[in-house]
């Protein structure tokens, strides 16, 4: 075991374990803007790949607290696409826009308490709860919504703030992702949260409310997903009841293991995450500029999203294997 | 002047099951007290009753002369009652000083209730200094250590606590001679720096005899034997184990 | 070393001949072309349900003109009705510095803000197989496909003759959807104008063919006594057919019809149990967009743009038989490049 006191410069990068994955996206841009020169240096192209890359990042920061904790929200796509129909009706019948907005999330936060409680309290693996919430909620979109699109409500200002502006989506991510990681490193709940996710029982004994914890955590992936439907409505100025889905859901899943969060548990990075839904953001967007046709590109995305798990992965053990002791 | 704990007439039921079928003893100041005995014999459910994690079914606790229901872990603790489990409660992901911290983190002074990492860090060095506890580096996650720097993290978390009795569910389970040598060493100097009472679940008669002033085993939830360890070797305590085995023969 | 004798000198001969003809060949072709050279332009089209196989033919309708005209496309968008995705995908295509964009509107306010981004940006949009409402503030500068509403009108007239009273539902798979609402609005409204006592319901079966036909056959078993039953998208067609079939309803007088070409449709008018089914030639679809986006490029944006209606074609038992037999790349049930060969009279 050797540990000088001026560890070098590549070893603390190797170490650091969103490293790898920063690695991946940034050989991705490089490949993209080579491809096609359009890809990241005008301001249409770079607001464009924001659009991409913003839903998954903020869904992902309340998925990757419950992966932490060996959980997961299978119907924050759903979530995602009744809290805006719940602003609507709010605002069809009188209430001023920006409560509209907050009942929404309110709304979407009430599904993660029912998640919480039925996983925590009645000992349902979350898997199976939040599939069931998945359904549930998905039938109570289309069912208020008469499977029809609606309007998002007037007021062009709000509107500008909540999604329409074209940097205000990415702007709203990074001010998420920036408190979920103060959150995650900085405070007793982030650090609990890992705790709990690390060792169940040992943190029990060591007197954290375990359970609390988790509830409070499918809450604020709830809310999130919530607040991520209501910014997008905003910004295609429609609320579609075929919105999100699973395709969210799994972006955001997807974003925050390809990060570096683990699916089994015990650890988790959220600026990761962010990166996670940067490459897949940058590969969505850059297949479909370089003009790759629409059969073509799940097989493309998914081969590029398992080089880039595998490359991330491998980078990973040889940090571990060369920075260890 | 009281014991600092003193247990009388503890029974334990879980539904059918009855895990301490009448359990007295006492905890003396200052002195460090071996607990041994079989599996099942109930050694780990009353310690867990002594830290507030569960509630006897029936019997009394009094702690520094006073009769006292503990209501939680934290109850306990706030009396000074701390424990070490087996699996040590440590977040594997967590660095050393997190771990010495958890849940009883150095929070910046102001609304925003963030951790000062820079405290934390200063004083678990300071602490596993003064313990005499040699670790690389603070910042390492609690996965990368050793069983014996492991064990030690979990002794020193529940030192920093102001504890005034500890107590360790078997220390040197799973340990190397070496290791759990250095253990042993950690225990003698806590014991040394005064007013801390610690009581040891043990397997290994040798070890326990030789650090523990006192020794009591429990077979079947019931304390069944009780003396100093200057009084008694580890063959008499064998031999009395056996004869549980063939009285059980002889069924 | 080799060994140089006749045949392979007669072999190399033909081979350059054959090379020589070939080439002047191309140069005649290159000189009898209507345009002189141009850029390869790249038109890209963005759709809702990119692996339906309903747009297969319009895909090969594309590549049929992009190949004829010597342009490039994409073809991109949503495979599961998302606009969102829909939306970043035009973003995508006006980022990239697409030559054309053509889009199926498919909702009233989503696609506004990016074709006029589009427009702004000098990339000429035209809408396809779905068009904004009538009053909408979309921008686009044409749309070429079925003129929805007509098509259900006319669909409404043909209820309206075939049932005298009664309950007749008509199926949709996501109401409030613009490729397909307006077609019930113009059936009801029809059946209403015809002054007959017909209780028209709507009927949402759902995005999914599974779904539907369970949807359907709830129905209809809630509502033995109904008189017609018709459908104004693709899948809700198959679903309304299979449910005659499984019930025998012709026999008991029940009549049904509805859109689109389905294999399993045709098969079920061809055996009675459909009386329509319309065809909104999804080739066409393709076809014409892109040679509207070729005419308007070519000519600097002087030509065009025009809607064009890509019809509605009623197929019945008479007529449905060579849609069964033949396998071509105008329907969609092959890739091959082909002349199609026809005869006898043409029946309307």
């Amino acid at each position: 075991m050797n540990h000088h006191n001026a560890v070098s410069l590549r070893e603390r990068f190797l170490q650091w374990r969103e490293a790898s994955i920063l690695v991946v996206a940034l050989l991705l841009i490089v490949y993209f803007e080579w491809a096609n020169g359009d890809f990241l240096l005008s301001s249409a192209s770079l607001q464009n790949l924001t659009q991409y890359i913003a839903p998954a990042a903020i869904i992902a920061c309340g998925e990757i607290m419950l992966m932490i904790m060996g959980e997961i929200d299978l119907s924050a796509g759903m979530v995602y696409a009744m809290a805006p129909f719940i602003m609507h009706f709010a605002a069809e019948t009188g209430v001023p826009v920006p409560l509209a907005v907050v009942l929404g999330v309110l709304a979407a936060a009430s599904v993660g308490l029912l998640n919480g409680l039925v996983t925590v309290t009645l000992r349902v693996p979350s898997f199976i709860t939040t599939l069931g919430t998945l359904f549930l909620v998905n039938g109570f979109t289309l069912t208020i919504s008469a499977g029809t699109p609606a309007d998002v409500p007037g007021g062009t200002a709000l509107a500008q703030v909540m999604g329409a502006w074209g940097y205000s989506e990415i702007l709203w991510a990074l001010a998420v992702v920036a408190m979920l990681h103060v959150i995650l490193r900085h405070t007793r709940w982030g650090l609990h949260t890992t705790a709990a996710g690390a060792n169940p029982t040992g943190a029990a004994e060591a007197g954290i409310a375990v359970h609390r914890l988790k509830i409070g955590n499918f809450v604020l992936t709830a809310a999130l997903a919530g607040l991520t439907g209501i910014l997008e409505a905003f910004r295609i100025s429609s609320i579609d009841p075929q919105a999100g889905g699973n395709q969210i859901m799994f972006l955001a899943v997807a974003a925050g293991v390809i990060g570096g969060t683990s699916l089994a548990g015990g650890s988790g990075t959220i600026i990761g995450g962010l990166i996670g839904a940067g490459v897949l953001g940058v590969l969505s967007d850059g297949l479909t500029l370089i003009g790759v046709n629409a059969f073509t590109f799940n097989i493309i995305l998914g081969l590029a999203i398992l080089a880039a798990m595998i490359f991330n992965i491998h980078i990973v053990r040889l940090a571990r294997g060369g920075g260890a002791e | 002047m009281a014991v600092p704990l003193r247990a009388e007439a503890i029974v334990k039921h879980f539904g059918a099951v009855t895990a301490l079928n009448g359990v007295t003893v006492e905890l003396r100041r200052g002195e460090i007290l071996g607990i041994l005995g079989d599996n099942g014999a109930g050694k780990s459910t009353l310690l867990k009753i002594f830290t507030g994690y569960q509630r006897a079914t029936s019997g009394r606790l009094l702690i520094d002369g006073q009769e006292t229901v503990l209501r939680s872990v934290d109850h306990a603790r706030a009396l000074g009652i701390e424990c070490v489990y087996q699996d040590l409660a440590l977040a594997n992901s967590l660095s050393v000083y997190l771990n010495l911290f958890l849940n009883r983190e150095i929070m910046w002074p102001g609304p925003l209730r963030l951790v000062n990492h820079g405290a934390m860090r200063h004083r678990a060095r300071e602490l596993l200094a003064d313990i005499g506890v040699h670790i690389p580096s603070v910042d390492l996650p609690a996965e990368r250590l050793s069983g014996g720097q492991r064990q030690a993290i979990a002794v020193a978390r529940a030192v920093n606590s102001q504890a005034r009795i500890l107590l360790l569910d078997e220390p040197l389970a799973a340990m190397g001679a070496r290791e759990a040598g250095l253990i042993i060493e950690l225990i003698q100097r806590l014991k040394a720096k005064g007013d801390l009472s610690i009581a040891m679940i043990m397997h290994n008669y040798a070890q326990t005899l030789e650090i523990a002033d006192r020794i009591v085993l429990m077979q079947r939830g019931r304390i069944t034997y009780e003396r100093e360890t200057a009084a008694t070797s580890v063959a008499e305590l064998m031999e009395i184990v056996r004869r549980e085995y063939r009285g059980q023969d002889t069924v | 070393m080799g060994h140089f004798d006749r045949r392979d000198m007669l072999r190399t001969a033909g081979l350059a001949g054959t090379l020589a003809l070939l080439a002047g060949d191309a140069a005649r072709a290159a000189t009898e072309g209507a345009f002189p050279s141009h850029p390869k332009w790249r038109l890209v089209f963005v759709n809702h349900v990119t692996t339906n196989p309903f747009f297969v033919p319009t895909q090969n309708g594309i590549k049929d003109a992009c190949d004829l005209l010597g342009c490039t496309y994409q073809w991109t968008g949503s495979a599961n009705a998302d606009v969102a995705e829909m939306v970043n995908a035009m973003n995508a295509a006006i980022a990239a510095k697409a030559d054309a964009i053509a889009v199926p509107i498919v909702d009233p306010h989503a696609f506004n803000a990016p074709t006029a981004k589009a427009l702004e940006a000098g990339v000429p949009v035209f809408s396809y197989n779905a068009d904004a409402p009538p009053g909408s503030d979309n921008k686009r500068l044409a749309y070429i496909g079925q003129d929805l509403y007509q098509s259900g009108y006319r669909m409404g007239e043909r209820i309206a003759a075939t049932v005298d009273a009664g309950l007749v539902a008509i199926f949709i798979a996501t109401p409030g959807q613009l490729n397909i609402q307006p077609r019930m609005d113009g059936a009801t409204a029809a059946i209403k104008k015809s002054g007959k006592m017909i209780d028209v319901q709507s009927i949402a079966s759902g995005p999914t063919v599974n779904e539907e036909l369970s949807r359907i056959r709830s129905f209809y078993l809630g509502h033995q006594d109904l008189k017609g039953m018709y459908a104004v998208d693709a899948g809700s067609t198959q679903g309304v057919g299979e449910v005659m079939q499984q019930f025998n309803l012709p026999s008991k007088g029940v009549h049904a019809g509805g859109y689109d070409l389905l294999p399993k449709t045709l098969e079920l008018i061809k055996a009675g149990f459909l009386d329509f089914t319309i065809d909104q030639q999804a080739y066409l679809q393709g076809f014409y967009t892109a040679i509207e986006m070729f005419t308007f490029l070519a000519s600097g944006g002087l030509t065009g743009p025009a809607d064009i209606n890509t019809g509605l074609k009623f197929v019945t038992k008479d007529s449905v038989g060579p849609y069964l037999t033949s396998k071509t790349r105008y329907e969609g049930s092959s890739l091959q490049p082909q002349i199609v060969a026809r005869s006898g009279p043409i029946s309307g």
